[in-house]
């Protein structure tokens, strides 16, 4: 098992709902492939280095995730026919995990869920905290290495 | 007859790379605050030589922008005022 990381971006003017299915699919298709899902994360709009398809802002979302090549290329195929998703970029952080190491890492994420289920603001709040949400992250992953 | 040689430059105290001196940071392309510190205002990564980043971190740092870049989380370019 080797261990990828999948940025995608999609349309800013996406309600919801798109998201939820687009969630839905990429989490089925993770699913059949057996891949393990360590985290989703959800970044909120975003304004983008530089327009891509007219578009000045885009929504990020973040895949973190254990598997076999070949799912990688079919995640890729999917975002890729979407219209929906202005880019993506997958990042191979890992070549090889061992299942104890895999096992610990869906632990830890299993118990960030948790507190985040606990600690979540309420959604009228999410655009104007999105520096700190991403400030709020870089310091978790940096406890994390 | 030769011109007189140029007076030397003076010697500059050498800067110490920011990742060697503090272990703690890390490089990371999602984190564009960090990365942020090491590209000129138009957005061009900064030479070692400005930096002072050592080789290594150096090599790690533009493969991190790079990535940032292409996922448009930092700017090829920023052009105009």
């Amino acid at each position: 098992m080797r261990r990828y990381e999948t940025i995608f971006i999609t349309r800013p003017d996406l309600t919801d709902e798109d998201h939820s299915t687009l969630q839905e699919k990429l989490k089925s298709i993770t699913h059949t492939l057996k891949g393990d899902l360590i985290k989703l994360e959800d970044w909120g709009q975003r304004k983008l280095g530089y327009e891509i398809r007219k578009n000045s802002r885009g929504h990020y979302f973040l895949l973190d995730y254990l598997s076999e090549p070949d799912l990688v290329k079919e995640l890729e195929r999917n975002l890729r026919l979407n219209d929906q998703v202005l880019k993506y970029q997958t990042v191979k952080i890992s070549n090889q995990v061992s299942p104890d190491a895999a096992r610990a890492l869906k632990e830890a994420s299993d118990i960030e869920k948790n507190k985040k289920g606990i600690e979540k603001p309420p959604p009228s709040e999410a655009v104007e905290s999105i520096s700190e949400k991403s400030e709020t992250l870089d310091a978790q992953e940096g406890s994390k290495k | 007859m030769k011109p007189p040689m140029k007076k030397k430059r003076s010697f500059q105290r050498r800067k110490i790379c920011v990742f060697c001196a503090d272990s703690g940071m890390k490089i990371d392309y999602k984190d564009v605050k960090t990365l942020n510190h090491f590209v000129t205002e138009r957005g061009k990564i900064l030479p070692r030589r400005i930096s002072g980043n050592c080789a290594k971190h150096q090599r790690d740092l533009t493969a991190a922008i790079k990535k940032a870049r292409n996922i448009a989380l930092m700017p090829f370019s920023i052009i105009g005022s």
